[in-house]
């Protein structure tokens, strides 16, 4: 049985984080009523929309969509390691670092107004904004960012291919 | 004769503890999306559990270093703050062990990645500053 002294440190446990999550949860309301819906993340927008030339967020559920219409490309901006382990089905690997070591980063077989989706491994991957800014540059005229990532579709329940466990 | 005590040490300590993690906590709460990023990158969460933990977590290391500062319910901090680094260290453990090359989302949310074994090791130093912590609360307290 608990001491006193042990009941009385368990209680002012409880309390911190009770009171953690009453703050973390409040301040961060809108962002968890998001999270919840699957909607892209509501902070990185407006970032987004600071210049043309940023590749614009897409939601998962858009991702999904065009990815079984096959009106999209998807570009996976992560190693060709990680790529093999695991990606979404029917993506492409294009590593940030190759692309980087282009002068024009071209991706063989796809017009240059083609739907591009660039993902990584979730939201503070930055490879794929990387990406994304890239092949704006390169001259292809639609790039999204998906920001969920692979962690979000997997997550979902969509098709992933590779070797991880 | 009482051994003299120099009570400098433990108050050292318990502050730098207390400053490390209102120092980890403030870029977290500051930016929680790219957090929750850093979370989902671990693979053990679901989609919504990573927001929720971004949501909650820096709070929590927010509250307790406040506390280890202000030497206030110090014993329940610093447990808490013991029991968050053993979960970041199986986090850590888990993410080398399964080979994932991620940074640890532990301090700042962009720039170098840090290694899960460099996280690691720095958690160890912090776990070992919770425990001198609390030993020195036990001394004072009994």
């Amino acid at each position: 049985m608990l001491s006193k002294n042990w009941l009385k440190i368990v209680l002012e446990i409880a309390a911190i984080v009770f009171t953690s999550a009453v703050f973390g949860i409040f301040w961060n309301r809108t962002l968890l009523a998001d999270a919840w819906r699957g909607a892209p993340a509501g902070q990185t927008a407006p970032a987004a929309q600071q210049a043309e030339a940023l590749p614009m967020p897409i939601a998962l559920v858009q991702v999904k969509e065009l990815h079984d219409s096959g009106q999209a490309v998807l570009v996976d901006a992560r190693s060709g390691a990680s790529f093999a382990k695991e990606h979404i089905s029917g993506a492409r690997s294009f590593p940030l670092e190759e692309a980087t070591r282009q002068q024009t980063p071209q991706l063989q077989g796809v017009a240059k107004d083609a739907v591009i989706i660039a993902y990584c491994n979730g939201f503070s991957c930055h490879d794929s904004m990387e990406l994304g800014k890239l092949l704006i540059k390169a001259g292809y005229a639609s790039v999204y960012v998906f920001e969920g990532g692979l962690p979000e579709w997997r997550d979902a329940g969509y098709p992933t291919t590779g070797g991880a466990p | 004769m009482k051994p003299f005590r120099l009570p400098l040490i433990p108050l050292v300590l318990r502050v730098a503890l207390g400053a490390v993690f209102i120092y980890a906590a403030v870029p977290k709460i500051a930016d929680p999306v790219a957090f929750a990023g850093s979370v989902a990158a671990y693979r053990i969460l679901p989609y919504f559990w990573s927001y929720l933990t971004a949501a909650v977590l820096p709070f929590l290391e927010l509250i307790c270093g406040v506390l280890l500062i202000c030497g206030f319910r110090v014993k329940s901090g610093a447990l808490i703050i013991g029991m968050l680094n053993l979960v970041f260290m199986a986090a850590l453990a888990s993410a080398m062990i399964r080979g994932l090359d991620i940074d640890c989302g532990c301090f700042r949310m962009e720039g170098a990645k840090t290694a899960p074994w460099v996280a690691l090791l720095r958690d160890t130093v912090f776990l070992a500053m919770t425990a001198a912590v609390l030993r020195y609360e036990r001394l004072r307290a009994g």
